[in-house]
């Protein structure tokens, strides 16, 4: 950890200084440092960074300081416009991380190339996070989230996979909320955490090296392990849902796999409700007639959704001790009772609005350690003056 | 290697739990998986399975479906290869035998950190809760990683990847316009929860270096999804726009910042596609260029980025007529020389044989076990100068065998000789 008075704070890395800057695909992992304590500083040209001008905005109000997309993945974070890429320079000179989304040439334009920045701060830890990472033939190609779900694998497994006359006439898609970015941010985060670990056992900086598209290629389960084992690749298909009585959609595994209690507590279930039909025959307890007439087991589930709203098709299913879960939208996933329970979302006060703003919290809950949400993203250049202040007061680095 | 010196006794099965220790194998910690022969882990015995030595055909894709039909060991399991590089040893300990047991709590007291991804209450009723182990080990870092966590009214629930990307948003947030979602067709939260588990670790760990004090770290799978859907969470929750409502999702438009062209494309071939996702002016004007400045491009209506989202449907039939009679690499390859942003849609037999950029990056590593013959494998997906992280972990091997360790792991870390250990087996302590 950083030399000197540490500043106070809580969190596993309270005291580590962590300049960020470049472009929104690597603002997630800088919001993750930030929830476990550290002191991320978010570098902006003075018009604001890319993210500020993206939308959604505050009542559909464009500002720089009213952007959700901003909001998402900046909270705890404080806002810093250098006078120049030298005060940037200096500024690093005094931290302990430098997470970025610059290419090589453009870093040695803006004075983060590791090399240079190691020299003077060898305990800087440089995290580029980049589409295709610093080194390789695609090095220089472009890509935004889709570009990266495409040539790593989700897309071509997520649609709705061939129409009833075989033909596939819907295209691979990719999930809303740029998941290739957060995977790579993520993945970035990690390697600062391991990289801190080592150095606080007596090792230097270090620079790390993440593509985000081979992030991004590792996130598809078990789609390489079919290829390799089997020659067989896997195709796009939604996974089997239940349409509960109210319209509501029931993802319903049943994970035979498990081990013949899964299929019991879902018949001891049927036969509660009624509607078991012929799955009371003895004959479906073996795994191998039920597969060859799962069917049934089907109707029979169709049978019960029709009884039951979604929420509680869930809960029954659950109750059952069936991995099964009610697609909700976003916003639904705030209603949450457990969730609630935990303390997982979290209001913070806005002085500037009328409202406080809710948010996802914590991850993980760590008692000891609890996770860091207290401040609120921050306006534009909000912490020059500050900051400024703070760290040229205190040696910083290593 | 950055985590070296860090010990892990890990409890965790299936993809999340153990997608969290694979990562810290990788950044070089000695990660001990605790198993059972009575009840392995699922994937160790589920399809696909590793075929045998020699049974491959030309190219690693080429293994005959017969071989993915038989089950001849627990070792071939084909995605426990995905979730146990890393360097994993494999100790067999029967946890309701009271020696397991005891021989368990000795190995609390020599490792740095305890991982499991049992349902909630399992440990304490082996006799191994945190309280337990707390006291033979005071600065224990215990992670645990459940489906709905260990606190809450509904820790009892059980999840699968799916599952918990249904709870979250993320299945709702794959689709078309208007349609009931497609989404995601593998545990895309699998993954995404061990990465938190892994960052649980690791910040226990880092918690303890500044205080000394060890911790439990509860790890659901809900919790590190909710973040995911990003803005369109926060619409719903500001401004009172609800990702629920008409024309929403919107498929592989994107709206903030919007691109137009932007989408999958029909390439050459069956079901072939190509990305192209233009969200500035200048991309647009490279596309136009490359694409031999068509007359279409002069449309009016595309003259701007708002004009061309808008009338988008036009445009994309426009270049899906040029895209669909060329390869998708081909289609690729020209415009990113041109400056556009492009990607094949590839699959996993694409990524392995076809993704130049993956090879150049050593993303796949060729390891093997004792029976297994080396395969390219998956690891840490990062580089660092300093620390590498290796696929094959601390050891350089390929996951483990069931129990392959129990003689290596117990003499090591408890001092027992070989005869003693036989013994351990031979009472079925070892099983």
């Amino acid at each position: 950890m950083t030399d000197g008075p540490a500043r106070p704070g809580p969190g596993p890395l309270a005291g580590v200084r962590v300049i960020e800057c470049g472009d929104p695909s690597g603002e997630y992992g800088g919001r993750l440092l930030a929830g476990l304590g550290a002191d991320v500083v978010k570098i902006e040209p003075a018009g604001g960074c890319e993210s500020r001008h993206i939308g959604p905005f505050l009542d559909d109000q464009p500002g720089v300081d009213r952007s959700l997309a901003f909001w998402a993945d900046n909270v705890g974070k404080r806002s810093v416009v250098p006078a120049d890429d030298a005060e940037l320079g200096e500024l690093c000179t005094r931290a302990d991380v430098v997470l970025h989304t610059l290419g090589p040439a453009e870093a040695a334009r803006r004075r983060l190339g590791f090399e240079a920045l190691h020299r003077v701060n060898p305990g800087l830890i440089v995290c580029a996070l980049t589409p295709f990472g610093q080194t390789g033939p695609w090095a220089d190609y472009l890509a935004d989230d889709l570009v990266l779900m495409a040539l790593g694998g989700s897309m071509a497994a997520c649609g709705y996979g061939p129409g009833p006359d075989g033909a596939d006439d819907t295209p691979p898609l990719a999930c809303l909320g740029d998941q290739a970015w957060r995977t790579a941010s993520t993945y970035a985060a990690i390697a600062v955490l391991a990289a801190l670990a080592w150095r606080d056992e007596g090792g230097t900086g270090q620079l790390i090296d993440v593509s985000a598209h081979e992030c991004s290629a590792s996130m598809t389960e078990w789609h390489l392990m079919t290829y390799l084992c089997s020659g067989a690749v896997h195709r796009r298909g939604p996974h089997p849902t239940l349409t509960a009585a109210d319209g509501r959609l029931v993802a319903a595994l049943n994970p035979d796999f498990l081990g013949p209690h899964v299929f019991a507590g879902m018949l001891a279930m049927l036969e509660t409700e009624g509607v078991a039909g012929p799955l009371s025959d003895p004959r479906f307890a073996d795994p191998v007639y039920r597969s060859a007439n799962y069917r049934e087991v089907w109707r029979a589930l169709k049978r019960l959704a029709a009884r039951h709203d979604g929420e509680a098709l869930y809960q029954l299913g659950q109750e059952a001790g069936l991995p099964w879960g009610v697609i909700r939208s976003p916003e639904e996933v705030a209603d949450d009772r457990h969730l609630a329970a935990r303390g997982h979302f979290v209001a913070l006060e806005h002085p500037e609005l009328d409202r406080p703003v809710t948010y996802p919290g914590a991850p993980f809950i760590a008692h000891a350690s609890p996770w860091v949400m207290t401040r609120r993203p921050p306006l534009l250049g909000e912490h020059t003056a500050e900051v400024r202040a703070e760290w040229s007061a205190t040696p910083g680095g290593r | 290697m950055a985590l070296g010196g860090t010990r892990i006794l890990d409890f965790t099965r299936l993809g999340f739990g153990a997608q969290a220790t694979l990562i810290c194998g990788c950044l070089g910690a000695d990660v001990i998986r605790v198993e059972s022969t009575k009840r392995p882990d699922p994937v160790r015995v589920m399809p696909p399975y590793v075929p045998e030595p020699g049974s491959h055909g030309e190219g690693f894709g080429a293994a005959t479906l017969a071989n993915a039909t038989a089950a001849p060991s627990p070792n071939r399991g084909g995605i426990f290869y995905k979730y146990n590089t890393g360097g994993k040893r494999s100790i067999t300990v029967d946890a309701r035998h009271p020696e397991g047991l005891a021989l368990l709590k000795r190995l609390v007291a020599e490792v740095d950190v305890v991982t499991e991804s049992f349902a909630a209450g399992t440990l304490e009723r082996w006799g191994l809760g945190y309280d337990v182990m707390a006291a033979i080990k005071a600065d224990l870092v215990y992670v645990s990683m459940c489906g709905f966590g260990h606190e809450g009214p509904d820790t009892r629930h059980v999840t699968m990847g799916p599952t918990a990307q249904a709870l979250t948003g993320l299945t709702f947030l794959t689709g078309l316009p208007d349609r009931a979602p497609a989404g995601w067709s593998f545990s895309y939260l699998d993954h995404v929860g061990g990465y938190l588990g892994a960052v649980a670790i690791m910040a226990g760990l880092a918690h303890r270096r500044r205080t000394g004090a060890g911790q439990h770290i509860d790890v659901s799978q809900l919790e590190p999804a909710t973040a995911l859907s990003g803005a369109i969470l926060l619409d719903a929750l500001c401004n009172g726009r609800p990702a629920r409502r008409p024309g929403f999702p919107t498929g592989n438009r994107r709206s903030h910042p919007p691109a137009a062209p932007g989408g999958a494309y029909r390439a050459l071939g069956p079901d072939r596609w190509v990305v192209i996702s233009c969200r500035t002016e200048d991309q647009w004007a490279a596309l136009v260029q490359a694409l031999g400045r068509p007359a279409w491009a002069d449309d009016p209506r595309f003259g701007t980025l708002a004009g061309r989202a808008e009338h988008a449907d036009d445009l994309d039939r426009h270049l899906e007529a040029w895209t669909a009679t060329r390869d998708r690499y081909e289609v690729m390859e020209l415009l990113q020389g041109a400056g556009v942003p492009a990607g094949a849609v590839q699959d996993a037999a694409d990524r392995l044989e076809r993704d130049p950029q993956l090879a150049a990056r050593g993303h796949f590593t060729l390891l093997g076990n004792d029976e297994v013959a080396p395969l390219p494998l998956e690891g840490l997906p990062v580089r660092m100068s300093a620390t590498p992280p290796r696929t094959g972990g601390l050891l350089d091997r390929g996951p483990p065998c069931l129990g392959q360790d129990n003689e290596q792991v117990l003499g090591e870390l408890l001092g027992l000789s070989a005869d003693e250990v036989a013994t351990l087996a031979a009472d079925g302590v070892l099983s």
